[in-house]
């Protein structure tokens, strides 16, 4: 544990440690553009220069390892001095077009050329034009002139996702980031993190291009669904402050993006590309209004009509969802135990072309609450003995020609879907963007979500028929 | 002949290349010698005590970069020499690899020997032809002869030797650049720490040397390093191959022992200035050293100390002499055009810097120079030195302040003028 002293302050550094994570680990601020926690040094951005005591000369703190009574300054004049030298150099062929890019407000370049340069360029030379819109991938588009060539982008393909679909072509200031071959970047199951890890607006998603600023936008943490890894995500959204009278209402209560929530103990800083298109899974048309073998009925008679079945019913049966969260399941759990018959039903298969499993992040089951599920009703396969007379669906997936054709149907979902009709009792339920819950990855890693929006008019919780249905029918 | 010779000691011929002439002359006989009769220790401490310095520009001690090399660390460990002779105005490695290839493999096998390395390198630049024939050709006689491979000499020592051609970058040249090149990476420099005698290729201790060190340890082993260090000055032992080009009677390529009096090389060996040329300055070491007038050399010596006295460097013995009535504006013009084809693009003040000073003489030759552009070509190259990853960016700096420096009244009068003040002047004609 070797004793540093950052800026006169004395600070505990582990072993093998650079500078700059010594530095950060206790709260001293040394800026970088290259570096990553998650990425091999490369240390060509040279921004995260520190003074050793007694030297006339400055070092990069990322390659700087720490070393006992080493004394290092992040602010002195040379510091100052060096870095409004690369904030020059940064600037000088990269457009000043923050007004149209999608990473202002949360860009690197921009704050830090407030924070150490705040000058024009020096330069009276033109700015040198390169490529615009050249798209890497199909979800997403580089502009090569804002490109710094920190190379974090092709260090992740290389050393996280291992699809070594990211390289530099040409060399000095005509080069260029660029798939290693046509499609690389298509198929890295990973590629979007390269969005985020960018310091700069080269590389953008090509679903949120131009989308929204995103200082209108917020974020709350969630955890996606996509697979039994449940990774921490932000879900990014209209502020409640931003809620434009001229703007769509669907957009006043939609998810913009999705990006990674860091959470050490399931993905890191990472996601995969399913988890950025959770917008896709969430906003398929809704299910609004409960039904009665397909005609739209109160929320009360719906509950009535439940109530009746499950009291009639001799021999039901409870298919449970692996989408619920703990909160539901224990709901389901006190209101039916030992009353129905329960099985955990997989809502969700793989999609035709997605990725199965591997090393890093996916996982092959593509439910969020198995464990969780599994933990409380076991994990054998749903059962339909012959006498069974009453099936309470939860969740989508299960096809109703495996259900005993005798069976009267309860079934609660919260799509639009043909089977809601054929249902004998219909709940529309809320969904995980308009509750607060918690999921139980595969590992038995606990993580919350919380709610995006209000519930959709005439959409019930899950939790809440649950608990209705335990009382006796009315008549 | 400007002193001593160790390395040109004998007649080029069609044949002299061969392993035959070379054997004739006394070849192998030091490997042998060294192989039965001294430990690898023996040999890095004969090469620290001989001081030989790095023929490649940075004159860094070859011995002391050795002796990081433990021999006993349980590691496998790398020779690499590297002929990727990219500095301007330099074709003195050219030399040995066309007319002497055998004694830069025994040199290496001596060098693997002393560090324990069982697989070497040449790392050769692309655009060299007839060396690297010339070298791949002694490389194959030298494994049918049994000098390479297994059991070398019928002793316990194995050592291969495989040529690897690079594809024409001069950040390649730059040691750990090369290495990279080495692995199938992109030719990037690397950060130090670690030093490549820690982690180099494949992240193990490697030893990089130039072509003309790793020929003058066979040279050390065969006269010893107490002779060697008679050669030369006490500070510069030895000799320094010097390709000389520019506007000089007889250029080419010339052994000159360590502390030989540069005038006396430049208008008696290498015949003078060429017909009717008078002597402007001269570029000592490969462009990136800087320039020294024609006052500046009167009393040089061709050794280390003199030339930093006097305000340069010996580099890589690459000399361009440049005679009056060369425009420096279109001179530098062109080192930094070389600067920027040539920047690697990986650590930022050299990627922007070299372009950026590219665009701005560019523009002064062009004739729209403004008052502040001398300025400012100063500042970028002060940002550049000592803040990039490998020294090319600090090279392009020196290179540049230096020729400021000395000849920044022609630079105000093309940017006043619009012109070269030198426009119609150059009188220098090619030999009659």
């Amino acid at each position: 544990m070797p004793e540093i002293f950052i800026n006169g302050h004395s600070v505990q550094a582990a072993d093998n440690q650079s500078v700059l994570e010594a530095a950060r680990a206790s709260g001293h601020f040394i800026p970088y553009f290259c570096w990553h926690p998650k990425l091999s040094v490369a240390g060509n951005c040279r921004i995260c220069v520190v003074q050793v005591e007694g030297r006339s000369w400055v070092e990069i703190a990322c390659n700087m390892p720490v070393t006992e009574g080493l004394r290092v300054f992040t602010d002195s004049d040379l510091v100052q001095a060096h870095r409004k030298m690369v904030m020059q150099f940064l600037t000088l062929n990269h457009p000043v077009d923050c007004g149209i890019c999608d990473k202002a407000g949360e860009c690197s370049l921009q704050d830090f050329h407030y924070a150490y340069n705040g000058t024009p360029s020096i330069s009276h030379e033109p700015k040198v034009p390169s490529t615009k819109f050249h798209d890497l991938s199909e979800r997403i588009v580089l502009d090569n002139e804002r490109c710094i060539l920190c190379s974090r982008c092709v260090r992740f393909t290389h050393e996280i996702s291992k699809s070594c679909a990211l390289g530099i072509k040409h060399r000095g200031d005509e080069s260029l980031v660029r798939a290693s071959e046509d499609g690389a970047l298509d198929r890295d199951p990973y590629s979007d993190n390269v969005i985020d890890i960018c310091p700069v607006g080269a590389l953008l998603s090509r679903q949120f291009l131009y989308k929204a600023r995103v200082w209108y936008l917020k974020p709350t943490p969630s955890v996606c669904p996509g697979c039994a890894r449940g990774c921490a995500v932000n879900l990014w959204h209209r502020k409640p402050t931003w809620q434009l009278k001229a703007l769509d209402p669907k957009q006043n209560a939609s998810i913009a993006r999705v990006t990674p929530l860091e959470n050490p103990a399931v993905n890191g800083p990472w996601i995969c590309n399913k988890g950025r298109d959770l917008a896709r899974i969430f906003e398929r048309p809704r299910a609004e209004e409960p039904m009665l073998k397909g005609k739209p009925v109160e929320l009360d008679a719906a509950l009535d009509a439940a109530r009746r079945l499950i009291a009639a019913a001799k021999h039901p049966v409870a298919l449970v969802s692996s989408w619920g969260s703990n909160e539901e399941l224990a709901a389901f759990a006190k209101a039916f135990s030992g009353r129905l018959a329960a099985f955990v039903k997989s809502d969700c298969s793989p999609e035709p072309g997605e990725p199965i499993e591997d090393d890093l992040l996916i996982r092959a089951d593509k439910n969020p609450n198995t464990t969780a599920a599994r933990g409380l009703f076991g994990d054998a396969p749903a059962a339909f003995p012959t006498e069974t007379d009453l099936v309470l669906v939860w969740g989508e997936g299960f096809p109703f020609a495996q259900l005993p054709a005798n069976a009267r149907i309860i079934f609660l979902n919260a799509y639009l879907q043909p089977e809601n009709g054929h249902a004998d009792v219909f709940f529309p339920v809320s969904l995980q963007t308009e509750r607060a819950g918690h999921y139980t990855n595969f590992e038995g890693v606990v993580s919350g979500f919380e709610p995006c929006f209000a519930r959709k008019p005439g959409v019930v919780d899950a939790e809440a028929v649950f608990a209705a249905l335990t009382g006796t029918p009315k008549s | 002949m400007p002193g001593t010779q160790l390395l040109m000691t004998f007649p080029v011929t069609a044949t002299s290349h061969s392993i035959a002439d070379y054997r004739a002359r006394g070849g192998y006989a030091t490997l042998m010698k060294v192989l039965e009769t001294k430990t690898p220790q023996e040999v890095t401490q004969e090469v620290t005590l001989s001081g030989i310095l790095g023929h490649g520009g940075a004159a860094f001690a070859a011995g002391r970069k050795w002796q990081v090399i433990k021999l006993d660390d349980g590691q496998p460990h790398f020779l690499c020499a590297n002929a990727d002779e990219g500095e301007p105005g330099t074709f003195k490695d050219r030399w040995i690899l066309e007319h002497n290839p055998h004694m830069l493999i025994e040199g290496m096998l001596i060098a693997a020997y002393a560090l324990q390395v069982r697989n070497a390198f040449v790392y050769i630049r692309g655009e060299f032809d007839l060396p690297f024939r010339r070298l791949q050709g002694a490389v194959d006689e030298a494994y049918a002869a049994g000098l390479l491979g297994e059991g070398i000499l019928g002793v316990d020592f194995s050592c291969d030797l495989v040529v690897y051609r690079g594809a024409g970058s001069y950040v390649c040249g730059e040691a750990s650049g090369l290495l990279s090149s080495i692995e199938g990476k992109r030719g990037y420099p690397r950060n130090r720490p670690p030093r490549l005698t820690v982690k180099g290729l494949f992240q193990l201790p490697t030893v990089v040397n130039n072509v003309e060190t790793l020929t003058n340890i066979t040279v050390i082993l065969a006269m010893g390093a107490e002779a060697f260090k008679k050669v030369g000055t006490p500070k510069s032992p030895g000799t320094q191959l010097v390709s000389i080009s520019g506007h000089i009677a007889r250029p080419g390529v010339y052994e000159v022992e360590h502390g030989y009096p540069l005038k006396k090389f430049l208008f008696e060996d290498c015949g003078g200035m060429m017909p009717g040329a008078k002597l402007k300055c001269i570029i000592p070491g490969g462009i990136s050293t800087k320039v020294l007038t024609a006052a500046e050399i009167e009393s040089v010596t061709y050794d280390h100390a003199s030339f930093s006295a006097a305000g340069s460097s010996l580099g890589s013995g690459g000399m361009i002499v440049i005679a009056e009535g060369t425009c420096m504006v279109r001179l530098l013009q062109v080192l930094l055009r070389f600067y920027h084809h040539e920047s690697c693009g990986q650590c930022t003040p050299c990627r922007e810097g070299m372009g950026w000073m590219h665009r701005i003489i560019d523009r002064i030759v062009a004739g729209s120079g403004r008052p502040g552009d001398i300025d400012q070509l100063y500042q970028i190259s002060r940002w550049n030195d000592g803040n990039t990853i490998c020294g090319m960016g600090d090279a392009a700096g020196y290179a540049t302040i230096g020729i400021l420096d000395k000849y920044r009244d022609e630079f105000e009068h093309f940017i006043t003028q619009k012109r070269s003040r030198l426009d119609g002047n150059l009188e220098v004609v090619a030999h009659a």
